[in-house]
């Protein structure tokens, strides 16, 4: 079976952080032959952990090495005559420059996107940002934090609130606004591959991660060009809401035993099936809920007496009961049940990787098998700092 | 961008796909060129049919009606993947192949094909029959575990998995289009929503392994940067993002708060130490923003050098001038006659303008185009379709 997708396409990593290493990350697992620069200081990603005993080492931080793992690395000073050299000889010889600098960094060094272009006519120069290079915002700062914020996604991720102003929307944990624009560079970097392929035609990509994350909003947005109201983040009025149809079917997690399972048995259909699962409970021949629109109107009352039957039971028991009975329900894993999960384990859903200074770890590998390619998902750890200095820089031309 | 610049100009994909993930991502390769054919039948409507958010998941398609589980109709699909680059799924596991669509079929219609199934769990293992909403699945992944204040519960909302996965999909699918262009060859892509979400937790999963522990649930907090929070403004839940990411923008908040004595205090002089008393930091903060609107506290402390941004909900961010002024959202002249500004692709190619998407179609619009002008059928022949019910 070939090995992955990608044979004979070359990258030259640029980015440091999340979302550029990302991209990369991406195209090296599709088995495009990537090359990480990193400044002799090493990219950023190596000081943001988790590391070992949180102790900060710039060759165990677990993020950097499941961001670049089956990259080579080489370490260039582009602000000295050798190295802005160095990169214009590796630009040369790749399809793909992916950067996510702050404002006009490889431009600071003279070695800006018409400069790589005049050295490689052909090349996909993908540039992440966190605003884009147009609009008012084009020169804002923005970190994960502010990018979750602005795009509209912390306001939904509590769900409703007693009191709105004492708990303030929050983000969600692991960098996921950066990820998403990372995410979306490597999508258009490989249409652009594509029509490269196909017209000689190189591309100049411009991705905002504001904009990507906006993106991931598009049945929101739809609903605000339809003059809808945004869903209600208080409480009190998500009832007013759903009397008016603007709130979706019940569903949500239950405290259990051991934790939490999460369950929609929004169909009526489904719903007699739960019902059956929880024993025939003499409360659901109230009217508040025998009808599905009835459960929506009150379901901050039902979601109390579902809670207090779950919380006799453990969450993978009742997510077992209600799958047995077609009803979406899913145990609220934690990372030791993904680490221990028969399921992925038989899809061989990680990998395990030997990092002569990190040791061997369990990697997440990838969403997607293909029928004819095995993708080169463990071909070699994250690069140390500068590990392919010889190989790579001495024998440029 | 003219239509034939367009990366995916020339590529014909068939989707059969609905409910969210599927549209999504078809309506990537669709923006990008690639001719869509949604294929659907009003026995069994796509659940978005008729709300907002199908306008935005089926942008730039043809949409044809026709019954899958009619024989003559599966013979109308074989014919359209005869003439098809790729064909998109996303059916419960299983229903493909009762639908006399398996791989190996759709195959012998068109070797090259690249046909690509979506599921809940993927396609093999115990768990592939699983039955999935993605809001819950996203559970299932460790997602929203790895949310929430301290302390607190896992976090309840956040609608990430379909929109992750559809653009996932269309990433997947240029990929295997590239492989295609090098070698000739197509494939089948098995792919899992549950674990496209757990492979975006790399952290937490090295975390465990590192330190025996599972995520620490911070809120808007940070294991490395503070102050990093948000910090309550004028008007009632109204709040601005602050992420001090270093000392230089440290300096530059305690200047423009007027709190020189922070500034000068060798206690927050470094990460560690505003980390330590963030709490006395955020109280220091919250009495400056209080006095201002959100986006004019964005402002000033934009102006500073600071990163920050209001937290606004999605009507908020329907308004934003940075979505027009970038070329994402684009006004269309609606079938009702309406003008509305929808939403685009979320990159630029060359400095120019994102692609001019078109209006979601209803079902059947292109009923004439598919079935006469690409398969070749006539008049008669559509119309007996249609009182077969084939066609429908």
């Amino acid at each position: 079976m070939a090995a992955g997708l990608l044979p004979g396409v070359r990258v030259l990593d640029v980015g440091q952080g999340i979302s550029a290493p990302y991209c990369a990350k991406i195209l090296a697992h599709m088995g495009a032959e990537v090359i990480k620069v990193e400044p002799p200081e090493g990219d950023m990603a190596r000081r943001i952990g988790p590391f070992p005993g949180d102790t900060p080492h710039p060759e165990k931080s677990g993020l950097f090495l499941a961001l670049n793992i089956n990259k080579y690395g080489v370490s260039l000073d582009l602000a000295s005559t050798d190295g802005a050299n160095a990169l214009k000889r590796l630009v040369a010889d790749v399809d793909i420059v992916i950067e996510n600098p702050p404002p006009d960094a490889l431009e600071a060094h003279g070695l800006g996107y018409e400069t790589l272009k005049s050295i490689n006519p052909g090349l996909i120069f993908t540039s992440i940002t966190p605003f884009g290079n147009r609009g008012p915002y084009k020169d804002f700062k923005a970190t994960d934090l502010v990018i979750h914020h602005m795009s509209g996604h912390a306001q939904g991720l509590l769900g409703a609130v007693e009191d709105p102003d004492s708990n303030p929307p929050i983000r969600a944990g692991g960098h996921q606004a950066d990820l998403v624009g990372g995410m979306a560079a490597a999508t258009a970097t490989l249409m652009a591959l594509y029509r490269k392929r196909m017209t000689g035609k190189g591309s100049r990509i411009d991705i905002s991660s504001f904009e990507a994350m906006v993106n991931q909003h598009i049945s929101g947005l739809a609903g605000s060009a339809y003059g809808r109201p945004a869903p209600p983040r208080d409480l009190a009025k998500v009832q007013e809401a759903a009397s008016g149809g603007n709130v979706s079917a019940i569903g949500g997690i239950l405290p259990c035993k051991d934790g939490y399972v999460a369950v929609s048995p929004r169909e009526d259909v489904q719903w007699e099936r739960w019902l059956v699962i929880m024993g025939n409970p003499e409360w659901a021949t109230d009217d508040r809920y025998t009808t599905r629109d009835a459960r929506q109107r009150n379901s901050p009352s039902l979601w109390k007496l579902l809670s207090e039957w779950s919380s006799n039971y453990s969450k993978h028991e009742i997510a077992r009961w209600g799958q047995e009975q077609r009803i979406p329900c899913f145990a609220v894993n934690t990372v030791l049940d993904l680490l221990h999960d028969e399921h992925l384990a038989q899809r061989e859903f990680f990998v395990e990787l030997n990092h002569p200074e990190a040791g061997t770890l369990k990697y997440p590998g990838a969403a997607y098998r293909f029928s004819h390619a095995k993708l080169p998902l463990a071909a070699r750890p994250a690069p140390l700092l500068g590990e392919h200095n010889r190989s790579i820089l001495e024998n440029l031309a | 961008m003219t239509m034939n610049d367009l990366p995916l100009h020339g590529i014909r994909v068939l989707d059969l796909s609905w409910i969210i993930a599927g549209p999504t991502s078809t309506r990537f390769l669709a923006g990008m060129g690639a001719e869509v054919i949604k294929v659907g039948s009003a026995r069994r409507p796509d659940p978005s049919t008729g709300s907002p958010p199908f306008q935005a998941y089926n942008q730039s398609k043809s949409y044809c009606s026709l019954n899958i589980s009619d024989p003559k109709g599966l013979e109308l699909v074989k014919q359209l993947l005869a003439i098809s680059d790729v064909v998109i799924e996303n059916f419960a596991v299983g229903v493909i192949e009762r639908l006399g669509l398996s791989y190996d079929v759709v195959r012998a219609q068109r070797p090259d094909i690249i046909m690509v199934s979506s599921s809940g769990t993927g396609h093999t293992g115990p768990d592939k029959d699983y039955v999935a909403y993605g809001s819950l699945l996203q559970h299932y992944t460790g997602w929203n575990s790895i949310s929430g204040n301290p302390q607190g519960e896992p976090v309840a909302g956040g609608l990430w998995a379909d929109p992750w996965v559809g653009m996932e999909l269309a990433m997947v699918t240029a990929a295997a289009l590239n492989n295609r262009a090098l070698t000739g060859q197509g494939q089948y892509v098995d792919f899992s929503m549950a674990e496209a979400l757990s492979a975006a937790l790399p952290g937490a999963i090295l975390d465990y392994q590192m330190n025996d522990r599972e995520p620490e649930l911070m809120g808007n907090r940070d294991a490395l940067y503070a102050p990093h929070g948000v910090y309550h403004c004028a008007g009632p839940d109204r709040w601005v993002a602050i992420a001090v990411t270093n000392d230089e923008e440290w300096n530059a908040l305690c200047g423009l708060i007027q709190r020189p004595e922070l500034g000068a205090d060798p206690r927050f002089a470094n990460l560690e130490g505003r980390r330590k008393y963030q709490d006395e930091l955020d109280a220091a903060i919250s009495q400056w923003t209080i006095q201002y609107e959100d986006y004019d506290a964005t402002i000033l402390l934009q102006e500073a050098g600071v990163p920050s941004g209001p937290s606004l909900d999605i009507s908020r961010v329907f308004n934003e001038p940075q979505l027009r002024d970038s070329g994402y959202l684009k006004p269309l002249k609606m079938r009702d006659g309406e003008l509305r500004d929808l939403p685009g692709l979320p990159w630029r190619f060359d400095g120019g303008d994102g692609p001019d998407l078109t209006e979601a179609p209803v079902l059947g619009q292109h009923n004439e185009y598919v079935y006469q002008e690409l398969l070749g059928l006539s008049l008669d022949e559509t119309n007996r379709l249609i009182e077969e019910q084939a066609i429908y």
